[in-house]
């Protein structure tokens, strides 16, 4: 069963009445549990593609269906919903919340959530552990350095056991250990839950990893 | 391990930044305890004026003609007045159709100088036989009528004049009186006078040294039969009586209360443009509190809080700011009303003051307006900063 089928997806940015063909007439179908991989220059419109698929901006036209459900036809709470039970983002860029500790960023999903189970602060300490900052429960973000940041943040988008993994250059600040880590854990979790991944990245060898790997250019998308 | 909801997330961050929230809770509470205090005095004057009135229980005040302001101030406002007319205009007004009760009293103020050794008081001589005036708390503070040459104080009186102890000698008028007791408070200019009955006046007009004469009363209340207007009976007293002006109960205060309504709209200017300040105020720190965090908000929202938790959590922080402003608001307006009445002389001689309701009534109305002002401000920047697309948001600088 396919978990993703795009038709026909394009997002155009208009800036002082230019226009800018960041996602080009794509169509992509993409299985349940496939780890993809997308590389591409900056400026492709990698971002806006996943973000598009992540529910978190409009498409200008085309259709996005998970589970076989148009999720552009959604009102903003039950968008709100899919991006909080479906589909687990991990960003480009620094994304915890600076006021709360990073025990606490990891509770926030749950906060959104209205069927939340109790057991998220155990879960939370658990998680934390996993990515490697089980020490750093109740350290804020300003204490913590740019790749314990982003180890937070993929621990905190594993939170509402999301069926849907997108990552945007997940492993951008890490070290190759860490890197290789955190792949490992993608990969077990691919495997074991069957979590869909695609991911973002600059670097062709984490592609590899990838049973699937996708090109883009210019709005444009290729299999590799 | 400890809680963790939107109310954290909300304390959070508005400690992030305490002077910019501490400024904000000053500015409502400054905003709320202006109300309060003009809110207070307004009421406690009007409610004051009303409280004397229905405290007389009769419908007419029949003065002598001219004398209806000096009346109005003896009675409300506690100052010193004397105007007389002769008693048999009594047997007059009781002529009138539609008087079913009335009686009469004489007013006189002390003089300091050798016949008198108390400070300038009012005295309110008063017929004990026709009285429906000062009888009822006669009763509940002594229990028994007052015999010649003796007199009972008012609630300030006793407190002015500093008596204490009672069963004291003192000299009125060259006339011995002992002071027999204190009458509860009324919450009227009765508070501020002693009182006794009127036989002891020819005492005091013998003793030569009150302007007095024999056969002089100040002022007659009446009351009427059942469903008869007082101001149409009261019209046809002052023609009947071409020596009488008359004021009925719905008309006494009514140059204060009107003096008073020209205050109300100067507090009502000030209050709304205080208020219209300080809702651009919230407006302005929420604008940029929404700017600032438009990044966060952006984050929340791909994580999948809809608009109703944005809208939440920026709400609890408006309430915390709201709550706080307008309890400091009410605590200082209370006390500034409550010290600053000493200093108003109209408001010591109303002796107006406030029940716990019209207290409690204040304190929410100042409560409302606080919470309406932070909601009103901050409502546009919240609204705009939760439709913002969730990656636009988080992209915006
Ligand atoms: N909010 C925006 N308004 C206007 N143009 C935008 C906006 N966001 C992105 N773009 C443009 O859309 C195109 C695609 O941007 P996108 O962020 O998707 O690229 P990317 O492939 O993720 O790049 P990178 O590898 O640098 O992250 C770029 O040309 C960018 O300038
Ligand atoms: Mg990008």
């Amino acid at each position: 069963m396919q978990h993703i089928e795009i038709e026909d997806l394009s997002k155009i940015y208009t800036v002082d009445k230019l226009a800018i063909n960041a996602v080009d007439h794509v169509s992509l179908k993409i299985g349940k549990g496939e780890f993809v991989s997308i590389v591409g220059h900056s400026g492709s419109g990698k971002t806006t593609f996943i973000s598009m698929i992540g529910g978190i901006i409009k498409p200008s036209s085309g259709r996005i269906l998970v589970e076989g459900n148009d999720i552009c036809l959604l009102n903003d709470d039950a968008l709100s919903e899919y991006r909080n039970r479906k589909v687990g983002f991990m960003f480009q860029f620094a994304s915890l919340l600076p006021v709360l500790t990073a025990r606490e960023n990891l509770l926030l999903p749950g906060l959104f959530n209205g069927a939340k189970t109790s057991n998220d602060g155990k879960k939370a300490v658990e998680y934390l552990e996993m990515v490697g900052v089980g020490d750093k429960l109740n350290a804020y973000p300003s204490q913590l350095s740019g790749g314990q940041q982003r180890r937070v943040a993929i621990a905190r988008a594993l939170m509402n056991d999301p069926e849907l993994i997108l990552a945007d250059e997940p492993t951008g600040d890490l070290d190759e250990e860490t890197e290789g880590e955190i792949m490992n854990l993608f990969e077990k979790l691919n495997q074991e839950k069957k979590l869909t991944f695609i991911f973002i990245t600059h670097n062709l060898e984490l592609a590899r990893h990838a049973k699937r790997q996708i090109r883009m250019t210019n709005g444009l998308i290729k299999e590799i | 391990m400890d809680k963790f909801n939107f109310l954290t997330v909300a304390i959070k961050n508005l400690r992030r930044k305490t002077f910019r929230t501490g400024a904000l809770v000053f500015s409502i509470a400054l905003l709320v305890c202006l109300m309060i205090f003009a809110l207070s005095f307004v009421v406690s004057v009007s409610s004051g004026i009303k409280k004397t009135s229905d405290r007389f229980g009769a419908d007419l005040l029949v003065v002598p003609v001219g004398a209806r302001s000096n009346a109005e101030e003896f009675l409300l406002e506690s100052k010193e007045a004397s105007f007389y007319m002769p008693k048999s205009i009594i047997d007059r007004v009781r002529k009138i159709e539609g008087i079913e009760e009335l009686t009469y009293q004489t007013y006189l103020t002390t003089i300091s100088g050798l016949c008198c050794d108390i400070a300038p008081t009012r005295i309110i001589a008063f017929n004990q036989g026709s009285d429906f005036i000062v009888n009822p708390w006669l009763q509940k503070s002594l229990g028994r009528k007052l015999k010649k040459g003796e007199a009972i104080a008012g609630y300030e009186t006793d407190y002015n004049l500093g008596f204490e102890l009672l069963d004291v000698e003192k000299t009125i008028f060259n006339n011995k009186f002992k002071i027999v007791g204190v009458l509860d408070k009324t919450g009227t200019g009765l508070d501020n006078a002693l009182f006794m009955d009127e036989e002891n006046l020819n005492d005091i007009i013998a003793s030569g040294k009150s302007p007095l004469k024999t056969g002089d009363i100040s002022i007659i209340f009446a009351k009427l039969k059942k469903g008869l207007d007082p101001y149409l009976v009261g019209k046809k007293v002052e023609a009947d009586i071409v020596e009488v002006d008359v004021v009925s109960r719905r008309e006494m205060g009514g140059s204060l209360l009107n003096a008073l309504k020209d205050i109300n709209k100067i507090f009502l200017v000030s209050i709304s443009m205080a208020s219209i300040l300080a809702v651009f105020l919230v407006w302005a720190i929420f604008s940029a509190i929404a700017n600032e965090r438009s990044k966060e908000v952006g984050i929340m929202r791909a994580i999948g809080a809809k608009e109703s938790h944005i809208v939440r959590l920026f709400m609890l922080e408006v309430f915390i700011i709201a709550i706080m402003g307008s309890i400091i608001g009410i605590a200082t307006g209370v006390s500034l009303s409550a010290s600053l009445s000493r200093s108003f002389n109209i408001l010591k001689d109303i002796s107006a003051s406030l029940s716990l309701i019209q207290h409690t009534v204040i304190a929410i109305a100042g409560l409302l307006v606080g919470f309406a002002v932070c909601v009103a401000g901050a409502m546009m920047p919240v609204n705009r900063i939760k439709k913002l697309e969730p990656l636009l948001a988080i992209k915006k600088e």
